[in-house]
């Protein structure tokens, strides 16, 4: 194999159509390029990471569990019923009861979906408001980039929670304003993330070649930008994805989460450290451990994108 | 005026005889618990995020607290009459400045004679100082909570000072009242000021008579004021050295830290044995749980007077080799208001039937055992029924309205209402007449009205959950939100002519603690004069409810001297609705310190006496 004393440099293709050079420590898996194209070889090395597939399945349980299970394990999370509250485990409540009367399995479903739409739904917008924010940032650079960076900058001083906090006082809260309250925090990142690629993607010579050919800027930044920084779009939309579920847990521990009975689990987390000192665990665990196997399975995933979709890490 | 009540999650209490007794025995003892006990202080624990932050007595609205009142000034600053005995309210003349007030025959006029206790300066406490009070107050009286207009201090004409007696005072009135009612809840509220110390103008002005002129009484007020604002100056400013009370201030910080040492001039039957009382602050009940655990014996123990958060009450039992475990019974009612001005849903609340029906489906005995895991007892009409008196009788004791969701089914079916037991019932038979939903509701109204509550108990959670739920049962929709306590208050005050109003119920989490109008006559609550646009609510009257029986009801209650008057009030009152009776949970759920003595009984008006405490 060459080492980087001895550099080497080949010509290959990349997906915009275009030609880049490429070390020659990674000679070697270019065949495999050629063979199998850049996905399905993404795949492979995908599939090869244990922990990305076990987070694969449990990610696929948890939307099973939080949104078929209700079809099948029949619960009644509307009316709250007191006279229940409190219950242990039992055959007719495998994992007891909480304040309110609810079973906790039943409740476990309708905070997932809550938890699980909140964080995708944050992450996708998050994502692509950043991803545009950040490539027309880098790649026209100049005033643009001092302006856009400038604001991300400014909203990057401010302390995330506080931010959070002010947004959901000053909002009613349900479902749509926690997405909202949460991208809007959370988009910063992505947006840096590409900012950084696209100063790097601009100077290449396809999309100088494209420049020449007469192509507009949103042109080059949509069909170019964006595409070769797909990498890293998606590594960091799996992390999205994650840190979303734990604000939105966050925001309910501080008591300004989406009202009853709505609920998700960062809530159930929160009521139930309420009661932490009467030995309930079944008010603090199932959630706990539901945000903790979610959280984990996406970071997972996210790790095994970010082999997958790096080509210096792909042969590892 | 009354304290507006919630949750009030720290206020301590009363000391019983057997404890005035005992309180000569001092120096080392053995305790109970066989740990020689050396102990001079005692530490008194603030409820979460109630911290003392004023000091001079004539309060605003602002600082018109029980932690402010009941708490600290009254540790200092004695009021003219003593209110709670051995447990009850009523008049202790013993802890009183003054013997009990003599009430001419036509019960215009009152004569009062100080007992010639002193100032902490040695100078005595006179009638002057009475007189220093009432002009401060009368001029002033805009910034003052207890203000009520039409009653006092604007039903005081005058004050007249006997020449040949300066202890003694006569206020004349504006018209006849029942001595029982101007004691418990005029007089009640007075509280002598050193006139030779702070009738002035500025730190370095000289002391005079400014008071006897409105423009000079405002200047007094508007030079104290300041200097209560400044809390950071409290032990170093000689106008709080001077008390009537058995403590004095010896320092205190913006935090709330409080320290105590005894007044040697208390002219009290009781003095402190303690060297030093402190109090101290907590943001959250959860923080003042955690210091009560950490102490590993009843000597270092950090707190000596605490409280255990609703939520962990059943772990009571961890502590109790260091803390005995009690319910603090505050002289409360709780309660929310309907708003009767909104002009789309007051006309359904005044519908009595309306009301019944609502009230039907509160199921306080659920509330109690579920939500406040025991610790409460329910509410059935405007007077408290703890602790027990001779204000409550036998009617009031029970309850009307037993939760029965078939009954306010029945009730509204039986007015016109059609019913949609989980959705939202609707009104399809308007009209004023038998059968007829009523007065001002229109074909189709529907059923559905806004709650909002205060944020920030897991108990009130409960609670409204299991509202709302019950509500359904009838059809009647209920959109639940919460807001900080001050949001939810201020919210909470009839609508008027053109400005936006739409609230429908709002409930601070608790109601009202009769203090110091103590006898409870809803006066401030409840009544009214006028009608129509020019009508004028109670200033307490958060829903606008307005009767002209229970007008003249209450003011029975004032110009009459027999507790009859008051049965008739309440009664009424209780039947009529004017809010949602809700139950009530206890203002405190006390943890002593085993080896703390004298802190029994408590009092129901969550004064502390720490004169009375000792060590054992």
């Amino acid at each position: 194999m060459s080492t980087l004393d001895q550099p080497q440099t080949i010509v290959f293709p990349v997906p915009s159509g275009g030609t880049q050079e490429k070390p020659a420590e990674v000679q070697d898996i270019v065949p495999a390029f050629e063979a199998q194209g850049v996905w399905r070889l993404a795949l492979n090395v995908f599939v090869q990471n244990r922990l990305a597939v076990v987070g694969v399945g449990i990610v696929v349980f948890m939307v099973l569990f939080c949104f078929v299970g209700p079809i099948f394990y029949h619960t009644n999370q509307t009316d709250t019923n007191l006279v229940n509250e409190f219950l242990a485990p039992s055959a007719k409540h495998w994992l007891g009861t909480d304040q309110l009367g609810f079973d906790i399995v039943g409740r476990l479903m309708i905070g997932g979906q809550t938890s699980l739409e909140i964080g995708i739904a944050a992450a996708l917008i998050a994502t692509v408001f950043g991803v545009l924010w950040g490539a027309v940032s880098g790649f026209f650079g100049g005033w643009v980039d001092n302006v856009l960076m400038r604001f991300v900058d400014v909203m990057l001083a401010i302390p995330a929670l506080f931010l959070l906090l002010f947004l959901a006082v000053a909002f009613p809260r349900n479902v749509f304003t926690l997405i909202l309250v949460v991208s809007v925090t959370a988009w910063l990142i992505p947006a840096r993330l590409v900012r950084a690629e696209a100063l790097t993607l601009r100077t290449r010579e396809y999309v100088q070649a494209v420049t020449m050919m007469g192509g507009g800027g949103f042109r080059i930044v949509l069909r170019h930008i964006i595409p070769n920084s797909v990498g890293t779009i998606m590594v960091n939309a799996t992390f999205q994805v994650a840190d979303a579920i734990l604000l939105v847990a966050a925001i309910n521990f501080l008591g300004l989460g989406i009202a009853p009975p709505a609920t998700n689990w960062g809530a159930m987390l929160s009521d139930g450290t309420t009661y932490i000192a009467n030995g309930w665990w079944w008010l603090i665990y199932p959630a706990g451990i539901a945000i903790v196997l979610t959280v984990v399975a996406f970071n997972f995933i996210g790790d095994a994108l970010r082999d997958a979709l790096e080509v210096r890490l792909q042969k590892r | 005026m009354t304290f507006r009540s919630w949750r009030a999650k720290s206020l301590p209490a009363v000391i019983g005889l057997g404890a005035i007794v005992l309180a000569a025995c001092g120096g080392s003892s053995t305790s109970s618990t066989g740990a020689a006990v050396t102990r001079t202080t005692a530490t008194f624990a603030e409820g979460p995020g109630a911290q003392p932050n004023y000091i001079f007595p004539l309060a605003s609205l602002a600082y018109f607290s029980v932690s402010n009142l009941s708490q600290f000034q009254f540790l200092m600053y004695r009021p003219l009459y003593w209110f709670g005995t051995n447990g009850q309210v009523q008049l202790n003349s013993s802890l009183s400045l003054a013997d009990p007030p003599v009430y001419s025959s036509d019960g215009k006029s009152v004569a009062i004679t100080l007992k010639g206790w002193k100032w902490s300066n040695g100078d005595q406490i006179t009638a002057r100082d009475v007189q220093f009070w009432q002009n401060m107050v009368t001029a002033n009286k805009d910034n003052w909570a207890g203000f009520s207009p039409g009653e006092y201090p604007d039903n005081v004409t005058s004050t007249t000072i006997d020449p040949s007696n300066p202890l003694k005072i006569t206020f004349n009135l504006t018209q006849a009242y029942g001595s029982y009612f101007f004691t418990y809840n005029e007089l009640s509220q007075i509280t002598p000021l050193p006139q030779k110390v702070w009738d002035k103008e500025s730190a370095t002005g000289a002391v005079g008579d400014y008071d006897k002129t409105p423009a000079g009484a405002q200047a007094v007020y508007k030079f104290l004021d300041s200097q209560s604002k400044a809390i950071s100056t409290y032990d170093t400013n000689p106008l709080w050295q001077v008390v009537s009370g058995p403590w004095k201030l010896k320092s205190m910080d913006t935090a709330g830290n409080i320290k105590m040492v005894p007044n040697p001039g208390y002219g009290g039957p009781i003095k402190p044995t303690l060297t030093e009382f402190d109090e101290v602050p907590f943001t959250k009940d959860t923080a003042e749980f955690d210091q009560l655990k950490s102490a590993t014996s009843v000597n270092n123990a950090t707190i000596d007077w605490g409280y255990i958060p609703d939520a962990d009450v059943l772990q009571k039992a961890t502590l109790s080799n260091i803390y005995n475990f009690s319910v603090w019974a505050g002289w409360q009612i709780t309660y929310f208001p309907e708003n009767f001005t909104n002009p789309k849903s007051g006309p359904i609340f005044k519908q009595l039937y309306f009301r019944q029906a609502m009230q039907d489906l509160v199921d306080q005995n659920t509330f109690i055992s579920k939500a406040f895991f025991g610790y409460g007892y329910p509410t059935y009409g405007p007077v408290p029924t703890k602790p027990s008196s001779t204000f409550v009788d036998s009617f009031e004791r029970t309850n009307p309205y037993p939760y029965s969701p078939s009954k306010a089914v029945s009730l509204l079916q039986a007015n016109g209402w059609t019913v949609n037991a989980g959705g939202t019932s609707t009104c399809t038979s308007p009209g004023t007449g038998s059968g007829q939903c009523g007065a001002g509701i229109p074909q189709g109204a529907k059923a559905s009205f806004s709650l909002q509550y205060v944020s920030g108990t897991p108990a009130l959670d409960q609670e409204m959950a299991q509202f709302k739920t019950d509500y359904a049962l009838a059809g009647i929709a209920i959109d639940l939100s919460t807001a900080p306590f001050d949001t939810v208050i201020g919210n909470a005050t009839p609508c008027k002519a053109g400005s936006a109003c739409t609230w429908d119920m709002e409930f601070w989490g608790g109601g009202w603690i009769y203090a110091p109008d103590y006898e409870p006559t809803g006066d401030e609550l409840w009544s009214c004069t006028g009608s129509g646009a020019s009508v004028q609510y109670a200033g307490s009257d958060s829903g606008g409810y307005c009767d002209p029986v229970a007008q003249a009801d209450i003011l029975a209650t004032e110009t009459s001297s027999d507790v009859q008057a008051m049965y008739t009030y309440e009664d009424y009152l209780a039947k009529q609705l004017p809010v949602i009776w809700m139950p009530v949970n206890y203002a405190q759920l006390n943890m002593i310190n085993k080896n703390l003595k004298g802190t029994q009984p408590l009092d129901p008006l969550l004064q502390i006496y720490p004169e009375n405490w000792r060590w054992s």
